[in-house]
């Protein structure tokens, strides 16, 4: 009896300390993102269902039953899908954005405009040398723009692919590495604390597979994870699958998992290939801004003669914005008088060509179409993900109130478990003092 | 067991995202107003972005335009001086002609006069090949070179061009640049077309000649000068009233730049009073939430125990 009631003190003292304990561990863990709330069930120890000598059964205290890992699987598939979500804009965005870097900071547009002042300057003193070779300057430097642009947009391309591959590799490193957490949770007791660590893990691994793919995650009974990307399955028992990223025409990055393609529906790799693309349909469109370029001034100089009465030559040489280039040579070839005039006419007829083959629905509104079609799908994109953002936060902010760690509360605990090991203390006190007086009897 | 706490995280991260949000804020605000311009790419505002390309492009066009007109302006009154140094030797050798056709004029002066007037001939001659501000004559037309040449015979041929450019001064607006020789000294008073240079020649000949008329030659000169002088004088209330002309358009051009100049400001500049009072309610909202932060996160469990 007395014996009995030591052992029951000396279990409650030890649950009490298991208990503090593991609230010592919530609070070292509570600044940390992937850690989720542990508490301490308690299951109490009686002998039941044997022989009557003592009808009231034999009570043998307490003992720790399971360490309990607080989760909510649906705002973890919240905080993750959101997550994705935002990362494709993010992703998207910034590649976006080092494009209109490329092509606004190039300057394509005032180059133009300088293009069509000079010509406009020379209408004063179509002969004066100055002011042609103020004109030469200025196509010289518009056709350098186009190649700036070009050279920024290889970089921004470049830049975008890299950082793809990257994603797509640490994705599959991700991937197997879950499929080894799978092994791991396998062969681990449920209800202990290496379970809770192992599926601390596997969420980090997720939130972390999820901002780069966009994926499915399903749980068996034990915590395993199954994940799937567009219904082909990634990872899956402890198998993880390979992926692979190919480029489409269209400058769009296609992903295959062991081979089959699939379609990515969030994701920073998802947000790059967008960028890629609309990258890609941008440079297309340099390109005919280039060739309209080309075309319209070469036209407007061919229906002219240059300053010795000669025909008008080609102004631009080169196919489009990668390889366009000066052809004029010297001041004297710019065809200013219609053709048929003699050497040295100031008749500015054609030089009146050249400027409005440049202003009137030309190359300069062109530019600005073409900047005003960037920028506003970023202002556009930057709205949404401003959107997407919040949406985010807000999800890893509930998820992070259901299961991450409350100082307060702690404390609390922290002040409850010290009481129950005084408790139990001073049961092992009163067992002991028991003792002694039945031992100090007669 | 799942219970809502109030989670240490979800606190700050809550915190961290309402600061942040006002110090991006307060921070764009004060970019504003460091640069005076409410956009620093063309994503932040697409179509005022587009709309100041534009203006910028016409602002540019209109400050070449505007060159343009006073270039064509101080050509315009160049020749306008030129045609009054032309009229004032016309009025001397009309002069000239009426003493010629004075019968009792002596042969020693009819020469005398005959000199003049060809020393008048060449200083008309100098004043018709006047150059502009870009080097080319007044009077040639669209042509680079003079607008007169002596000839091996000694007679004076223009050698410009039939008419003279137009320069085009913007919004759909150009004007002559300036006159052809023809235009100015050539006439027909009625003994078919001539010019001043071919009437003088012949009247000096015919005054230096000995026998025939002198002085009936002289008078018939005296209707010829008449024609001339008309011309030329009409030539000088055209380059007049081209030169008025050019004063309107570039008042108007001065007018649209200033109307330019504020439509940018309305659409890329900042308005400096509702900024700063705008960044002063972010300041005092963050300062707020700041303080607030700390207040709070001030208040543990752990301090009371």
């Amino acid at each position: 009896m007395t014996s009995s009631l030591i052992q029951i003190g000396k279990s409650g003292a030890m649950a009490a300390r298991s208990a503090l304990e593991l609230t010592a561990q919530n609070i070292a863990n509570a600044s940390n993102p992937d850690y989720a709330r542990r508490t301490l069930s308690l299951e109490e120890v009686a002998s039941k269902g044997s022989i009557g000598f003592e009808p009231g059964g034999v009570l043998s205290g307490v003992r720790p039953d399971q360490v309990l890992r607080t989760t909510s699987t649906f705002l973890q598939n919240e905080a993750r899908r959101t997550s994705g979500d935002l990362a494709r804009a993010q992703a998207e965005l910034s590649g976006l954005s080092n494009v209109e870097s490329a092509v606004e900071q190039a300057g394509i547009y005032p180059a133009i405009v300088d293009l069509e002042a000079s010509l406009s300057r020379l209408a004063s003193d179509p002969l004066g040398g100055a002011l042609r070779a103020a004109v030469l300057e200025d196509a010289g430097r518009l056709a350098q723009t186009f190649g700036i642009a070009t050279d920024g947009l290889d970089v921004a391309e470049a830049d975008l692919r890299f950082q793809a591959d990257a994603g797509v590799e640490q994705a599959s490193l991700l991937a197997e590495e879950l499929a080894r957490t799978n092994v791991s949770i396998a062969r681990t007791r449920p209800g202990s604390s290496q379970m809770a660590v192992l599926h601390d893990q596997r969420d980090a691994l997720l939130r972390d597979l999820s901002g780069l793919l966009g994926i499915d995650a399903s749980f068996d009974p034990l915590g395993r994870v199954q994940v799937q990307v567009d219904g082909q399955p990634l990872v899956s028992g402890t198998q993880a699958g390979t992926l692979a990223l190919t480029n489409n025409p269209d400058g769009s990055f296609a992903l295959s998992v062991d081979g089959t393609s699939v379609a990515l529906t969030s994701g920073s790799v998802l947000g790059r290939s967008q960028a890629n693309q609309a990258l890609t349909s941008l440079r297309g469109e340099l390109d005919t801004l280039a060739t309209s370029v080309i075309t319209t001034l070469n036209t407007a100089q061919a229906a002219g003669s240059a300053a010795d009465g000669s025909a008008g030559q080609p102004f631009f040489s080169g196919s489009g914005a990668s390889d366009i280039a000066l052809a004029l040579t010297s001041t004297g070839q710019i065809a200013t008088a219609p053709a048929g005039e003699p050497a040295g006419s100031r008749n500015i007829g054609n030089l009146q060509a050249l400027r409005e083959a440049l202003s009137t629905n030309g190359p300069a509104s062109e530019a600005d179409a073409l900047l005003f079609n960037l920028s506003s799908a970023i202002g556009a994109r930057s709205v949404t993900r401003d959107a997407l953002q919040t949406i985010a936060d807000t999800a890893q902010i509930a998820l992070s109130a259901e299961t991450g760690v409350d100082l307060d509360q702690e404390a609390t605990n922290l002040l409850r478990y010290q009481q129950a090991f005084q408790a139990n203390g001073r049961v092992i006190q009163a067992a002991a003092d028991i003792f002694d007086t039945i031992l100090g009897i007669g | 067991m799942t219970s809502i706490t109030n989670s240490t995280q979800a606190f700050y991260g809550r915190s961290q995202l309402h600061i942040g949000t006002l110090r991006a804020e307060a921070e764009g605000l004060q970019n504003q107003l460091a640069t005076g311009e409410r956009l620093s790419r063309s994503s932040d505002d697409p179509v005022a972005a587009s709309r100041l390309r534009m203006l910028s492009r016409q602002e540019q066009l209109g400050a070449i335009d505007a060159g343009n007109a006073r270039q064509a302006s101080e050509d315009l009154q160049l020749t306008g001086s030129a045609l009054e140094a032309i009229a004032d030797d016309l009025i001397r050798a009309r002069e000239l002609a009426l003493y010629a056709a004075n019968g009792t004029t002596g042969e020693t002066e009819r020469s005398a006069i005959a000199a003049e007037l060809e020393e008048l001939r060449l200083r008309i001659l100098s004043n018709a090949n006047g150059i502009d501000s870009g080097g080319n004559a007044l009077l040639g037309g669209e042509g680079s070179g003079r607008a007169y040449e002596v000839a091996a015979s000694g007679a004076i041929v223009y050698v410009g061009t039939a008419s003279s450019g137009t320069i085009d001064l913007g919004g759909g607006q150009s004007i002559t640049r300036g006159l052809t020789g023809p235009e100015v000294l050539d006439y027909d008073a009625g003994a078919g077309p001539t010019d001043i240079f071919a009437e003088i020649a012949t009247l000096a000949a015919a005054l230096r000649a000995t026998g025939g008329d002198p002085a009936g030659a002289a008078r018939d000169a005296l209707t010829g000068f008449d024609e001339a002088l008309d011309t030329v004088t009409r030539n000088q209330t055209v380059t007049g009233s081209r030169i008025a002309w050019l004063d309107i358009v570039q008042d108007r051009q001065i007018d649209q730049s200033l109307t330019r100049s504020r439509q940018i400001a309305d659409t890329g500049g900042v308005d400096f009073a509702s900024a700063v009072a705008e960044l002063q309610q972010v300041l005092t909202v963050l300062e707020a939430s700041q303080a607030s932060f700390a207040r709070l996160s001030n208040l543990s469990l752990f301090n009371q125990i």
